[in-house]
């Protein structure tokens, strides 16, 4: 029953202009999910998407067929890119492990387009990713946002880049202590990881204020410009709220602690990974804050992650907490997970194809602030568009096709 | 801790009364995979007394009188799963150093060691295991070591490993080849290479070639009626290791890159002993060769290929070119590289990369049986073998399908109706009383 054609690319193989059919078309936005539907695509951005019946597809375009097409998946928080599938030093960039305050390391400046694991995770559909430092520092520095491919035969992480600087990432729990207090340095216990946090957003918050009274003073007397601190000018940002503050926890917990430190700090925050989310399902609901759901089928390291449940993302979602899907960072084998087989996991336990859906593609752009380039099928956003031959979350259905800014970046091989 | 031994005392109630019941078992109305037959649309499958006595089509297979009969309409049976690469129990839950035995990391040569030992039959993992429709394992030392040690074939029920241990059966022989044990080089210590691996392998067996040949001397001069006849000195080292020269015991083999898997075949044919390859990441680049040589292969389908060099060539697609090329295939979890709950679902995920269904199924149980040597009573559904099978939810390659029942030898171990046993279908099990009421969606 494989009905996707072969696709001929005549001439460059960008600014293609392609027609996308198929028996289910999840637009993802006002559209709907429609029964044989057709998406246009001219010049990376979508062009038009509705029924096949209420649509004429021009001449000239190339024509790809599919049982189920889906917007490109969005990862929310992931360290692909900069931590390599080699696992090797020489491509381990994402823990920079000799401060545990790194908040002016960027994830730009990591970020390899040519990682293998890129092409795998586009493999499966993984469009854009929001990826960063790893699990290692309290204060790990400065996520971005990025598509999974370049355009028009270039791949620079600039041009990936949808955004340089989206999150700084925040780790609690097990790791930041297990990585420093053998060396003696704190944190060694979490009480430290939380006041090492605060001091800096504190020291961040007295920068801003310096700038400011520099700013608007008469003067602005170059004498007593206040000099530029790279990490305090990137965390009073986030004490600011522009940048948005993601802290990984997995316990009830650390948890708490994140929220506890979020409000201190005003900030715009959010939760990942949240093992333990379903236990402090009601703490984190009056808090406000999104989860970004942590792979089920993590492996269970250490005794932070020991409770991980397949039903997390939906009994967080059924407590009113907005969610999207987060890979994780693996540091063996497997060394990446992909978020497609997590969602499917919590499609299958309790959340259902509908909300899963919406986690991995609009509501995931949303709480990333890209909904204006991603995550649904509308005209003039990105043509990431994923196309299987079933059941998107079944284990036996393939991805037959996936195209990154309407340029067809991967094709399943029969 | 307190609460672990709560949660066993329960369930040893629970195994109890399930036991009083487990004469005599009939389920009726279910779709049933054999695997050593073709499938049965609606069967019966009849077990007394831990053996299957019956297994047939509805109206096909008469039914004892005064049986109780299970409807399992709807349902599906398979065989209960067989893991030929497992660390539950030695590879503890919650992974902390205080419960963790996996590598003897103390030297590379260790054949005397036994996991039977060192597994904690009271260790979460078994548990999630059978929620995963696991019954029968090989649990093995780690790969840290050219020779790790004595492997354990178990049954997952009992509270001692005696208990779990299945009469008759040896166990394996862990050994391992390619980066882990390098980890000595690192040390100074030998191996730093490949080329040491396969001479400290070697030089080990030589040493057990001569002790073998001592002590048939002596059971040949003992035979023959000489009194003064001495048997060697006992040796923990070479004895195991003369059972695996006589194939008796069989060389688990950790093994990843095509050229390692080579090594392990040289090996072979130099001391002729019986190996499956574990891992074999990159079998499949040999798959011809490894089918003319019928090596079996247990091999791990994961989520990413990566995390060390050996597992850079990992396929999607391996296994199902194995099995095209006519290698017999198992899949195995490593848990906790695969948690053992999706031990299922790494069958799927190789029914995705282009095997057949009935080949998966079949890797999952009787072909897995077969690599330790198990297969005369575990794997299939025939009469005479174990009780030991799988009632499913649906379709055995479905992500919505769910495990409702595992059976071992006639009894139930895992019920997923019983709010206990959900919490480790579900995960969630060390904060039981404070699971949400939710759990167990259908």
């Amino acid at each position: 029953m494989r009905i996707v054609a072969c696709l001929f690319l005549a001439g460059g193989a960008w600014a293609q202009q392609i027609a996308i059919e198929a028996d289910t078309l999840y637009t993802q936005g006002p559209a709907g999910t429609i029964r044989n539907g057709v998406v246009l695509i001219d010049n990376g951005k979508v062009v038009a998407a509705g029924a096949a019946t209420q649509m004429q597809i021009p001449n000239g375009y190339q024509h790809l067929r599919a049982k189920v097409a889906t917007p490109g998946f969005i990862d929310t928080k992931t360290s692909v890119g900069l931590s390599g599938i080699h696992n090797v030093a020489a491509d381990q960039d994402q823990d920079e492990a000799t401060d545990p305050n790194t908040a002016d390391v960027r994830a730009l400046d990591s970020f390899n387009p040519r990682e293998p694991l890129l092409d795998y995770v586009r493999s499966f559909g993984v469009t854009t990713v929001q990826s960063g430092p790893g699990p290692i520092n309290p204060i790990a520095g400065q996520a971005g946002i990025f598509k999974t491919a370049g355009s028009h035969g270039a791949a620079s992480a600039d041009q990936m880049a949808i955004r340089a600087y989206s999150a700084m990432l925040f780790n609690l729990g097990e790791q930041p202590k297990q990585a420093y207090g053998p060396k003696n340095k704190a944190p060694a216990t979490r009480m430290a990881t939380a006041e090492l946090i605060r001091k800096a957003l504190l020291d961040a918050q007295v920068y801003r204020h310096k700038w400011q009274e520099w700013e608007t003073s008469e003067k602005k007397d170059a004498s007593k410009q206040p000099a530029r601190d790279l990490k305090l000018e990137a965390l009073a940002r986030v004490t600011q709220g522009e940048v948005p503050a993601i802290f990984t926890a997995h316990r009830e917990d650390d948890i708490a602690t994140a929220i506890r430190i979020a409000q201190e700090f005003q900030l715009k925050a959010m939760l990942s990974q949240a093992t333990e989310g379903y236990l402090a399902r009601d703490l984190i609901r009056k808090s406000g804050m999104t989860v970004l759901v942590g792979p089920a089928m993590q492996r269970l390291e250490g005794l932070q992650t020991e409770n991980a449940s397949l039903e997390n993302a939906a009994l967080l979602a059924d407590a009113g907490v907005p969610i999207a899907f987060t890979s994780g960072f693996e540091g063996y084998v497997p060394k990446n997970r992909v978020i497609l087989f997590e969602a499917a996991v919590a499609a299958a336990n309790g959340l259902g194809a509908e909300r899963t859906m919406r986690a991995l593609t609009i509501d995931a752009a949303k709480i990333l602030g890209i909904a204006d380039r991603v995550g649904s099928l509308e005209v003039g956003k990105d043509a990431d568009v994923v196309l299987f031959d079933g059941d998107p979350f079944e284990y036996t259905s393939h991805v037959e096709a996936v195209l990154v800014n309407g340029e067809l970046s991967y094709q399943r091989k029969h | 801790m307190r609460k672990c031994g709560a949660a066993v005392a329960i369930s040893l109630v629970l195994v109890g009364v399930a036991e009083a019941q487990s004469r005599l078992v009939v389920l009726r109305g279910a779709r049933i995979h054999p695997v050593s037959g073709p499938v049965i649309e609606r069967g019966v499958l009849i077990v007394e007394n831990g053996k299957i006595t019956a297994v047939g089509a509805v109206g096909a297979v008469p039914i004892p009188a005064g049986a109780t009969v299970e409807d399992a309409s709807g349902k599906v049976i398979i065989p209960a799963l067989v893991d030929t690469h497992s660390h539950i129990g030695i590879g503890p839950r919650p992974s902390v150093p205080a419960n963790n035995d996996i590598n003897e990391g103390t030297g590379p040569i260790q054949p005397a060691l036994r996991a039977l030992d060192a597994i904690y039959p009271a260790d979460p993992g078994i548990r999630l295991a059978q929620a995963g429709g696991v019954a029968t394992a090989n649990i093995m030392p780690g790969s840290g070591n050219v020779i790790g040690g004595q492997t354990a074939y178990v049954k997952l029920r009992g509270s001692t490993i005696e208990e779990m241990l299945i009469p008759g059966a040896l166990g394996g022989m862990k050994m391992a080849n390619g980066e882990n044990p390098k980890g000595y080089g690192t040390r100074g210590l030998a191996p730093a290479t490949r080329m040491a691996e396969a001479a400290l392998a070697r030089r080990t067996l030589i040493r057990a070639q001569e002790y073998k040949r001592k002590r048939d001397e002596y059971d040949q001069a003992k035979a023959a009626g000489k009194a003064d006849a001495k048997p060697p000195e006992r040796d923990l080292e070479l004895e195991p290791l003369v059972e695996v020269l006589e194939g008796k015991r069989i060389v688990q083999h950790h093994t990843h890159r095509a050229d390692d898997i080579m090594t392990v075949l040289r090996l072979a044919d130099e001391f002729h002993f019986r190996v499956v390859i574990q891992h074999g990441t990159e079998a499949w680049k040999i798959a011809d060769e490894l089918a003319r040589r019928k090596i079996p292969c247990s091999v791990i389908i994961i989520d990413s290929p990566g995390g060390k060099l050996e597992a850079m060539d990992y396929n999607p697609e391996g296994a199902a070119i194995l099995e095209r090329a006519g290698v017999k295939v198992a899949i195995h979890t490593d848990d906790n590289i695969v948690n053992s709950r999706f031990l299922i679902r790494e069958a799927a995920i190789a029914v995705r990369g282009g095997m057949t269904e009935a080949g998966a199924l079949r890797a999952l149980t009787l072909n897995a049986a077969e690599m330790l040597d198990l297969g005369s009573r575990t794997g299939s559904l025939e009469p005479g073998k174990d009780a030991d099978f799988v009632v499913l939810s649906g379709p055995p390659f479905s992500v919505y399908t769910k495990v409702l029942a595992t059976y071992i030898e006639g009894k139930k171990v895992f019920d997923r109706s019983r709010p206990e046993d959900l919490r480790y279908a579900t995960g969630g099990w060390d904060v039981s009383g404070r699971y949400p009421k939710l759990g167990g969606a259908q």
